[in-house]
C-alpha cells in the first residue's frame, strides 16, 4: 500500500503527485486538537490546539443546557482540495458536556490528482456527553474523499454524532458527479466494539440510485446516539416518533450491542434531511440532558 | 467436492431446510407495502441493490472468514467475525432475523452430527460472546463439511434470493415461472458479488442500504406483518 492510502481503494490516487503545495505542506495539513474537562466552573476548554485551516476563536456558551461548552471550529479556506489531510482530535473528560461544530459546510472540491481525508477521534470518558455536529459535507465533481471518525466512549458516557453528505452543488444542477466518497464510523465503549457503519459511494458505477440505497433521493444523512448505559429500545421509538412526519424519509432503529439508536434520513434537499435530524437531535438530547438542542441551526 | 460435500451444499441450500427463512423479508415487506415494489422487474432491482451493497460486502466477507476459521479449528476467529458482522448490520430488524436463523441453523446440524467446533461455537451464542449469525453459522458448518468457500457463498446467495423471492410471492401476485426467471437473471449480479467479497478482509465490512434500513424502522413499528423484518 502506498505509504499513507487509507483503503486499497485510494492506493492509486495516493501515487498520484499533487501539483500544487504538496501533501503535508503547511496548509494542506490541518491539525486539531481540542479538550474538554469539567472545573469548578464548568466545561472548559483546557487545549485548543489548530493549524491552518483550522481556527478557534475561543467557547460559547449559549447551550439551553446551562453546563454545556460549544466550540464552533472555522476554516480559513473556502474548501478542501486534492491532496489535504486532515486530523481532529475531541476528547471530553469525566462529566465534562460538550458541543462541536463547524461554521460552515465542508466543501470537498473537484480534484484530479491524489485524493483528501479527514480522520476524525472523539473520546468521551465517564458520565460525560459530546456532541459532533459539523456542517453538511458537499462532494463537487470529481471529488475523492475518505473520511474517518473512530468514537470511543468511557462507562456511562454518551455521544451524538451527525453527518449530511450532499452529492454535489445541487443548486446547479450538479448530482452524483464524485468520483469516490467513502466515510467510516468505528464506535468503541469499556466491552469493546459497539458499531460501525462504512458509506462508500462511487457514482461512476451507478449504485447510489438504486432501489433500497438512496432511490429517489439525494440527500443523505446519520445521527448515531450512542447511549450503551440507556434503554435503546425507549430511546430508538422516541428518535422514530420524532422523525416521522417530516418531509425527509427518516427512522430510527437501535444500534447494535445495545449502544443506543441511529436515524438515518434521505431528503431531495440538505434543508429537509437536517430538518430531521434536527428534531431528532432535540429529542435525544432531551432523553440524554433533559435539554432541548440550541436553536438557530439545523441540527 | 466430494459426494458427501456436495449433498450437503445441496442440502443447506434447499428451502426445505427448516431455519426459518420463510418468515425473513429483508425489508421487501416494506417495499411491497409502499407500492416501491409491484412486479419481479422491481423486486429484481432491489436484490441486486442488496447482492452490491450488503450480501457481497459484509454478509459473504463474514462468512469467509467463519469458513477458514472453521478449517483451522479456530473458534476465537469465527467469534470475532460474528461480532464484526453485527457491529455493521444496523437495523435492528436484520440483526434479529440473521441471528434467529442462525441460532435455527447451529441448532439443527449439531443434531445431525457432532463436532467440537460447533459445540464451542454454540457455547459462545448461549453466553452471548457471539451472536450466531446465519451467513456466518453458514460458512462454519460448510466449511466443517467440506464444502468449498466459494461454494458456500453461492449456497448463501441462492438461500437468501430463494427465501426473499418465497416472500415475494407472498406479497405479490407472481407466477412460479417468473420467479424462477428472476433468479436465473440475478445470477451475473451473485457472481459479482462473490467476487467482490473475496477481495475484502472483516476490517472492511459494509453493508450500506440506506433507504432500506429507513424502511426496515418503519416496518418494526408495522401494526400488521407477515415477516419478522
Amino acid at each position: 500500500m502506498a505509504a499513507d492510502a487509507p483503503h486499497p481503494s485510494f492506493e492509486a490516487y495516493a501515487a498520484e503527485p499533487v501539483p500544487q503545495a504538496a501533501v503535508g505542506s503547511p496548509g494542506k495539513d490541518g491539525r486539531l486538537e481540542l479538550t474538554f474537562r469539567e472545573t469548578a466552573g464548568g466545561t472548559a476548554l483546557v487545549k485548543d490546539y489548530a493549524t491552518a485551516p483550522f481556527h478557534v476563536s475561543g467557547t460559547l456558551d449559549h447551550d439551553p443546557h446551562p453546563d454545556v461548552t460549544t466550540v464552533i471550529v472555522q476554516s480559513s479556506t473556502g474548501g478542501v482540495a486534492q491532496g489535504d489531510r486532515r486530523d481532529v482530535d475531541v476528547a471530553v473528560g469525566a462529566d465534562a458536556l460538550a458541543r462541536v461544530t463547524t461554521g460552515g459546510s465542508t466543501k470537498v472540491q473537484s480534484m484530479e490528482h491524489n485524493y483528501a481525508a479527514a480522520d476524525v477521534s472523539l473520546s468521551v470518558e465517564s458520565e460525560g456527553h459530546l456532541e459532533y455536529l459539523p456542517e453538511p459535507t458537499i462532494l463537487h465533481a470529481d471529488a475523492r474523499y475518505h473520511a474517518r471518525l473512530t468514537l470511543d466512549l468511557a462507562a456511562d458516557a454518551t455521544a451524538i454524532l451527525g453527518n449530511v453528505v450532499v452529492p454535489g452543488r445541487l443548486a446547479r444542477g450538479e448530482r452524483f458527479e464524485f468520483e469516490r466518497y467513502l466515510s467510516r464510523v468505528h464506535a468503541t465503549g469499556p466491552d469493546g466494539l459497539l458499531f460501525e457503519d462504512a458509506t462508500h459511494l462511487t457514482p461512476g458505477d451507478g449504485n447510489p440510485t438504486a432501489p433500497g440505497v438512496f432511490g429517489e433521493f439525494s440527500v443523505y444523512g446519520s445521527l448515531f446516539v450512542a447511549a450503551p448505559d440507556r434503554d435503546a429500545g425507549a430511546l430508538s421509538d422516541r428518535l422514530h416518533a420524532a422523525v416521522a412526519d417530516h418531509e425527509a424519509r427518516a427512522g430510527a432503529t437501535e444500534l447494535p450491542n445495545g449502544a443506543g439508536a441511529v436515524v438515518r434520513a434521505l431528503g431531495h434537499r440538505a434543508e429537509t434531511a437536517r430538518a430531521a435530524l434536527h428534531a431528532a437531535r432535540n429529542r435525544a438530547r432531551k432523553s440524554l440532558l433533559d435539554a432541548p438542542a440550541p436553536s438557530g441551526r439545523a441540527y | 467436492m466430494r459426494d458427501d460435500a456436495t449433498l450437503e451444499a445441496f442440502r443447506l441450500a434447499d428451502s426445505f431446510l427448516p431455519v426459518g427463512t420463510n418468515s425473513i423479508s429483508s425489508g421487501i415487506e416494506q417495499f411491497v407495502q409502499e407500492g416501491r415494489i409491484e412486479n419481479l422487474d422491481d423486486l429484481r432491482a432491489v436484490l441486486e441493490a442488496y447482492l452490491r451493497n450488503q450480501v457481497g460486502t459484509a454478509d459473504l466477507v463474514a462468512l469467509r472468514a467463519a469458513h477458514e476459521a472453521a478449517r483451522d479449528d479456530d473458534v476465537a476467529a469465527v467469534r470475532a467475525a460474528d461480532r464484526r458482522l453485527t457491529a455493521v448490520t444496523l437495523p435492528a430488524e436484520f440483526r434479529e432475523a440473521a441471528t434467529q436463523s442462525g441460532a435455527r441453523l447451529l441448532s439443527l446440524q449439531r443434531d445431525l452430527r457432532s463436532d467440537p467446533l460447533l459445540d464451542a461455537y454454540a457455547a459462545a451464542v448461549d453466553d452471548g460472546t457471539a451472536p450466531g449469525n446465519h451467513p456466518v453459522v453458514l460458512g462454519a458448518v460448510a466449511g466443517r463439511a467440506g464444502i468449498a468457500e466459494r461454494e458456500a457463498c453461492l449456497v448463501y446467495c441462492h438461500g437468501f434470493l430463494t427465501g426473499l423471492l418465497g416472500a415475494a410471492q407472498r406479497l405479490l401476485s407472481v407466477g412460479h415461472t417468473g420467479v424462477q426467471r428472476a433468479l436465473d437473471r440475478l445470477r451475473p449480479t451473485v457472481r459479482a458479488a462473490v467476487d467482490a467479497s473475496d477481495a475484502r478482509t472483516l476490517d472492511d465490512l459494509t453493508s450500506f442500504t440506506p433507504l432500506a434500513e429507513v424502511l426496515s424502522a418503519d416496518h418494526e413499528r408495522a401494526d400488521r406483518r407477515l415477516f419478522l423484518s
